[in-house]
């Protein structure tokens, strides 16, 4: 707030600082993921996973506005996320933080993945149910902490979808009360910002079917969009090169951007692994 | 601005108030007797038969479609009415948990390549030298490719293969083809209007005979009908008389065959390589013969290239067959030791004796009339030319015998 008491320009912002619409839209786009989950959260059930979201889309009332309503908004936050963490790097933000603080931000974009991972792999139909297989296959080949991670986040083929679906909502909670108090202020989330962000949610759920992969004798099956490009890297590598270590680049490059030493081999780095991740991402998905 | 958004978020608020009230939710997730989920059975009370029973294979597993929803236009997306066109059926009856391998054998058996007739007509026609060259109906679907003779097949016999799509054709030709389901369905008793027509092992002979009625009208004088000179007679009432075929052939009774009346059906002799293939492409149908007379009345139990006839049952040295479709256990007379053993018989094929009545058709030929234009059955096109069959007279006598492979076997000019 300026001495006058208004609310400064985007333009003053711009200088030095993220598109604030962009931000709050964010904000706005997880927070609307979070609302919409806990509608959901009453009818599914993680002991019947997958017959409880089909119940979701064909017998719960509103189930499945609330269902899309949920997927468009997880969707968008990604979105506006990905812009986000550009957006960043353009505008320099990693020269106004602590290293500590740069580090916590890096790993929220890898937990709000994780988080949009393991949202898939909660409805467990034949996308998510195989997806969580191939993750709990790469986080076994993690050397020393494999188990633990895998007991964290995955452990599909012993508990199906308990441990995702924990992590699912743990780990939401946790980002929007850690990001919601020390990157931004929710309470500040600006009421037109989550109006606008709500109503193109619900305009896209209103509209758009999401649906689910029925169990059947594929041969292809494609993970969430943000992971068929490791799906595609698998194929042309071995599962520790492809699933461990290509994926962990683009954080590790993300991070590395904030010391002066390492910025330009980072920012080429993060710009080749992009275009990589991007161009498995589109090869697979025109598979 | 703010007042805009506020009453778009409250029309969208209306929108989607108005399209759940509308939607016609389920009761319940339905789920099979393997716990998958088919929401198809939410709104179809279909009962396809015991094998394929409701509840236990899923209405999305053999049409496509998507189980998962009771949005019609969703949920029918991508079906096809059909499934055991061969077309599909890599995907609906021959999918890794129900019957695989059995669309690649079909399609490469004679029922589905027509190879045999192709080959003969372009043989005797003077168009190609090979008697057992490559041919199948697939191809000239796909292809196009013609010729005089592939015009007339074409035209005139281009209907009876398992690559034609059921019900494409008009009229009587409509029940023809179907891939799998051109033997395996009979018709639905219920519920609704048009039932689910069953799936079923047990053919009946109606099926082969929607077919194998012309040539040597094998499945003709098998259940005691003659395609007789077509005059209708008797004429009563100003009309004709006589029983009439679904394409609008006259036939009269003869006595039927002697298994036909026990109660048998032609699957009851041919095996299931005979009819579906047994992976090979052979070129001619007594390539893919397998049965012989001496399989059951001697008391072998296996065909002559080896399959076992597990309905055949030799007890206390007696010959059972028990019959497909009705399950009644038939005895099985052994050869007369006399008469089919005697020195002089001994080149005899069974059947030059016991096959009494085979239909004649004399004087066969055929006319093409160039100005005028006809249905193509495998392009579904009117393309010029006109084929018409014509034919001298009919006969049902005794039939010509004559030599075939060193045994005296019959001989049916038609």
């Amino acid at each position: 707030m300026n001495s006058g008491g208004k609310r400064p320009k985007a333009a003053s912002f711009l200088r030095y600082r993220v598109n604030p619409r962009v931000s709050w839209a964010l904000a706005a786009a997880f927070l609307v993921a979070m609302i919409s989950g806990l509608f959901l959260a009453y009818p599914f059930s993680e002991t019947a996973p997958f017959i409880s979201t089909v119940g979701l889309e064909n017998v719960v009332p509103f189930g499945r506005f609330f269902r899309r309503l949920h997927y468009f908004s997880a969707w968008l936050t990604l979105g506006f996320l990905f812009y986000h963490a550009a957006e960043s790097l353009w505008a320099k933000a990693y020269e106004r933080r602590t290293a500590g603080r740069w580090l916590a931000l890096t790993l929220s974009l890898v937990l709000i993945l994780l988080i949009a991972f393991t949202g898939y792999v909660a409805r467990w139909d034949e996308t998510g149910r195989l997806a969580g297989f191939i993750a709990e296959s790469l986080s076994l080949k993690i050397p020393y902490v494999g188990k633990y991670l895998n007991g964290l986040l995955f452990m599909v083929r012993e508990g199906g979808v308990h441990r995702p679906y924990l992590f699912h909502l743990y780990a939401s909670f946790l980002v929007l009360l850690i990001s919601g108090i020390w990157h931004f202020r929710l309470r500040r989330l600006p009421a037109e910002d989550l109006g606008l962000v709500l109503l193109l949610c619900g305009l896209l759920a209103f509209l758009l079917p999401v649906g689910l992969h029925a169990p059947g004798p594929y041969l292809l099956v494609k993970g969430p969009w943000f992971f068929v490009g490791i799906q595609e890297a698998l194929r042309h590598a071995p599962p520790e090169v492809a699933g461990l270590v290509f994926p962990a680049l683009g954080p590790v490059f993300y991070f590395g951007v904030r010391w002066p030493r390492v910025r330009e081999i980072a920012l080429g780095g993060l710009v080749f692994w992009s275009l990589l991740y991007g161009g498995f991402t589109l090869y697979g998905l025109l598979r | 601005m703010r007042h805009l958004l506020w009453s778009l978020l409250f029309l969208l608020a209306v929108a989607v108030l108005v399209k759940e009230w509308r939607f016609k939710r389920a009761e319940k997730v339905y789920t099979l007797a393997s716990g998958r989920v088919d929401m198809c059975l939410a709104c179809h009370k279909e009962t396809p038969g015991k094998a394929h029973a409701r509840g236990v294979v899923g209405c999305a597993d053999c049409h496509g479609g998507d189980p998962l929803t009771v949005e019609k236009a969703r949920a029918h997306r991508g079906m096809v009415k059909n499934p055991a066109d061969l077309r599909y059926a890599d995907r609906s009856c021959g999918r890794p948990e129900c019957h695989p391998g059995y669309p690649e054998r079909v399609k490469k058996s004679l029922m589905a390549t027509n190879r045999g007739i192709i080959t003969i007509l372009r043989y005797y026609w003077g168009e190609i030298k090979d008697f057992h060259a490559e041919a199948s109906v697939e191809v000239l679907m796909r292809t196009g490719e013609t010729s005089t003779a592939l015009d007339y097949f074409r035209k005139l016999c281009g209907t009876c293969h398992l690559w034609l799509p059921k019900e494409k054709l008009p009229g009587f030709l409509k029940k023809k083809g179907g891939g799998c389901s051109a033997c395996h369905l009979v018709p639905g008793k219920g519920p609704g209007k048009n039932p689910h027509p069953k799936l079923t092992r047990k053919i009946p002979v109606e099926n082969c005979a929607r077919c194998h009625n012309r040539s040597g009208r094998i499945a003709l004088t098998y259940q005691g009908l003659y395609e007789d000179e077509q005059y209708g007679a008797p004429i009563r009432d100003g009309t004709f008389g006589a029983e009439e075929l679904e394409d609008g052939r006259f036939v009269e009774r003869i006595p039927p065959d002697v298994h036909f009346k026990a109660g048998m059906s032609c699957v009851d002799c041919h095996v299931q390589n005979e009819t579906m293939g047994d992976g090979k492409a052979y070129a001619h149908l007594e390539e893919s013969l397998e049965i012989t007379c001496e399989a059951c009345h001697e008391g072998l139990g296996r065909t002559k290239k080896g399959t076992p006839l597990p309905n055949l049952i030799i007890k206390n040295g007696k010959i059972l067959l028990r019959a497909k479709l009705t399950g009644k256990l038939l005895p099985v007379k052994r050869p007369d030791p006399v008469a089919c053993r005697h020195p002089v018989h001994r080149r005899l094929a069974c059947w030059a004796c016991h096959d009494r009545r085979v239909p004649q058709c004399f004087g066969c030929h055929v006319r093409r009339s160039a100005g005028e234009k006809q249905l193509d059955k495998l392009s579904f096109r009117e393309t010029p030319g006109l084929w018409e069959e014509f034919r001298s007279y009919m006969r049902l006598e005794n039939p010509t015998l004559g030599l075939y492979r060193g045994r005296v076997t019959v001989l049916v000019p038609g």
